[in-house]
């Protein structure tokens, strides 16, 4: 008997504890917050060395272009172009919001003005401030999750009203299994959809996944014809990166 | 007989007639001096934006106007040119590559727009090459030598003879640098312009720049610059639907609009002025005729009719109106003749006037003989309406009414 109702408190128990153990599975889901922040680590890393081809295609041309970028975290950056011959050894350099450019054919160093941060970078789909700016998203936007599936989290990001920001709008779709970005779209102020860009080909490397081709479509009609693609082929995460990349100095020095 | 008597009575109140005179033939004088000025600082106004730089007809891509990239451009520059040169109505054209690029003298970067030229082609199409204030102009053989705005110049630091670096794409999105040297410093006075523009001869340009055979406009000077509308719309139809051809009316279209919205605040002015004058002058002639209501009665007691009573008073305005008016008109005309040949200048105005984006001090005025007869006709109309009333009104008396009046 008494053995009869230890074994139903027991149950009782257990339920409970299955039911409350259940709980915190919902009420841990990730606030959008936690989403962009994982997907900010997930896509800069503590350092990231990365090899890629970006190719830029207009309604007359087409044209590729190899470089490496160094970086750490998502406040300094330094890109070195090594293909095609011509422009090889131009360096660029970002220290959280500037942003300089050194070209060996006129061996100057040139600091991008602010005035200019809106122009295309490289001829391409995106422009010097995306370089400069992208690591201020997680700073500069309030996060909503407008929509979660299956697969995907939507999350909506609107600029602070302080924000010296480009955008209107970003919606940006999280893979829940990789906590990286498959989509996201840039909206202006008003509510204009104005390009979209696509992470796709997620590959392990070393101990993480990344998508290793980036689609810009900008979606203005006037440049209807025009995309950029961004082909990753190597990365190294989390590993040393010489801090001397990061200085005025390493553009020169690092363009041979 | 009634154009003795109207002249009489007009003679014979010499005070009266001849303040109503004065008083219409300042009225006149102003009107006509005040259109010759308004058209006059206008078309100037206009005249120098037109031909310091875009020029009175302007060929470019298609879309290039409503979307200046390296997509519409004029891929075939040859073609044009050859199609130009069989053309008739143009006295002088030329090819532009514009391109924005950044300057860097130091590690400061200025954007700005770098334009290759054809030189000498340019000197009949802008005022680029009068503007020049220190070094020299551009040749077409020049190599890396940039003729640069006063204020860019000043923004960079640099003198003729100095090095300003400039990096920016080529016309298939290639990266383009270069490191150029200053041949000339040129001053148009448009302050925008001045601030940032620099130009190499296209040769070169067209090296660096990947844009051979390329351009982005090109500018024809009509032989009948009045008759740029016509010559834009027949060159549309020789060069083809993938070119626009548009006159300075469509390219400054802005400025057009502006001119003609001041044109417009002036007209509502001087209006404003003239109503004044207008009541005036109807206060004046209603004093005078009824100053003269017995002579008006005793003439309707003696057997006139208020008809002849009516063509009287009315010759006698339009007398004084067509003396006055003639004279105003002379005297209005006179000068707006001295002044379209001796400018008003306006020294230290430059600032004010280069906000409109207009780079003139000296302001003719317009001497158009049919503006001023207009202005004449207007002015006579006008004074004859303001007696209207009172003379209708003093002949609605009867002539008992009317010799009995105080």
């Amino acid at each position: 008997m008494l053995f009869k109702k230890l074994l139903i408190k027991l149950a009782l128990f257990g339920l409970v504890w299955a039911v409350v153990s259940v709980l915190p599975l919902s009420a841990f889901v990730d606030s959008a917050d936690e989403i962009i922040k994982k997907v900010e680590y997930n896509l800069n890393g503590k350092t990231a060395v990365v090899e890629l081809t970006m190719v830029v295609k207009t309604k007359r041309t087409e044209r590729t272009m190899k470089m490496e970028s160094y970086s750490i975290g998502n406040n300094k950056s330094f890109i070195k172009i090594l293909y095609p011959g011509k422009d090889k050894g131009i360096t660029f350099l970002k220290v959280d919001n500037s942003m300089w450019q050194y070209v060996p054919r006129i061996e100057k160093t040139i600091k991008i003005p602010a005035s200019m941060m809106l122009q295309s970078w490289m001829g391409s789909d995106f422009s010097n401030d995306d370089l400069v700016k992208e690591s201020s998203i997680s700073e500069d936007y309030t996060k909503k999750l407008l929509e979660e599936t299956d697969e995907e989290y939507r999350v909506e990001l609107l600029p602070t009203e302080d924000a010296a920001v480009v955008w209107g709008k970003i919606i940006m779709a999280v893979s829940k299994m990789y906590y990286l970005p498959t989509t996201v779209q840039y909206f202006d102020e008003d509510d204009m959809l104005i390009r979209e860009l696509a992470y796709t080909d997620i590959k392990p490397f070393g101990d993480r996944f990344y998508p290793t081709r980036w689609l810009m479509l900008p979606k203005e009609p006037q440049k209807a014809a025009n995309k950029t693609i961004i082909e990753i082929s190597n990365a190294v995460f989390d590993a040393e990166v010489d801090e001397s990349y990061f200085t005025k100095r390493a553009l020169k020095r690092y363009s041979k | 007989m009634l154009f003795k008597l109207a002249l009489r009575n007009i003679t014979a109140h010499k005070k009266r007639s001849s303040v109503t005179a004065l008083l219409t033939a300042i009225m006149t004088a102003l009107l006509v001096f005040s259109s010759a000025w308004i058209d006059g600082s206008h078309d100037t106004m206009i005249q120098s934006a037109v031909e310091i730089y875009p020029g009175y007809l302007q060929i470019t891509g298609k879309e290039f106007r409503a979307n200046p990239s390296y997509d519409h451009l004029i891929f075939d520059a040859a073609a044009i040119e050859q199609e130009l040169a069989q053309n008739n109505d143009i006295a002088s054209f030329g090819a532009r590559f514009e391109s924005f690029v950044l300057f860097s003298a130091d590690e400061k970067a200025v954007g700005g727009m770098l334009t290759g030229i054809e030189p000498e082609k340019e000197v009949h199409l802008s005022r680029l090459s009068s503007s020049l204030k220190k070094g020299e102009y551009l040749s077409a053989d020049d190599t890396n030598q940039v003729y640069i705005g006063h204020e860019l110049a000043k923004r960079l630091k640099l003198g003729v003879g100095d090095e300003v670096a400039f990096v920016g794409s080529g016309a298939d999105y290639s990266f383009a640098a270069d490191n150029l040297k200053v041949k000339g410093i040129f001053q148009t006075g448009l302050f925008d312009f001045d601030a940032n523009s620099a130009f190499l001869a296209k040769g070169y340009f067209d090296r660096i720049m990947v844009a051979e055979n390329y351009a982005t406009h090109f500018i024809v000077l009509p032989k009948r610059p009045q008759q740029a509308e016509e010559l834009a719309a027949a060159i549309a139809d020789n060069i083809g639907p993938q070119y626009q051809s548009a006159s300075w009316n469509q390219t400054m279209a802005g400025l057009v609009k502006a001119m003609k919205l001041d044109s417009i605040f002036s007209y509502i002015t001087l209006g404003i002025i003239f109503i004044v004058i207008f009541f005036v002058i109807m206060i004046y002639t209603f004093l005078a005729v009824f100053a003269r209501i017995r002579e008006i009665g005793i003439l309707r007691a003696i057997g006139t009719t208020p008809k002849q009573i009516l063509a009287l008073l009315l010759l006698e305005s339009s007398l004084l109106a067509l003396i006055s008016v003639v004279i105003g008109g002379l005297i209005g005309g006179a000068f707006a003749y001295y002044f379209h040949h001796n400018p008003i200048v306006f020294a230290g105005m430059e600032e004010q006037f280069k906000q409109y984006g207009l780079a003139a001090s000296a302001m003719p005025t317009a001497f158009m003989p049919l503006v001023i007869l207009r202005d004449m006709v207007v002015m006579f109309g006008l004074s004859v309406l303001s007696t209207l009333y009172p003379i209708l009104k003093v002949n609605g008396f009867r002539p008992v009414e009317a010799i009995h009046h105080v």
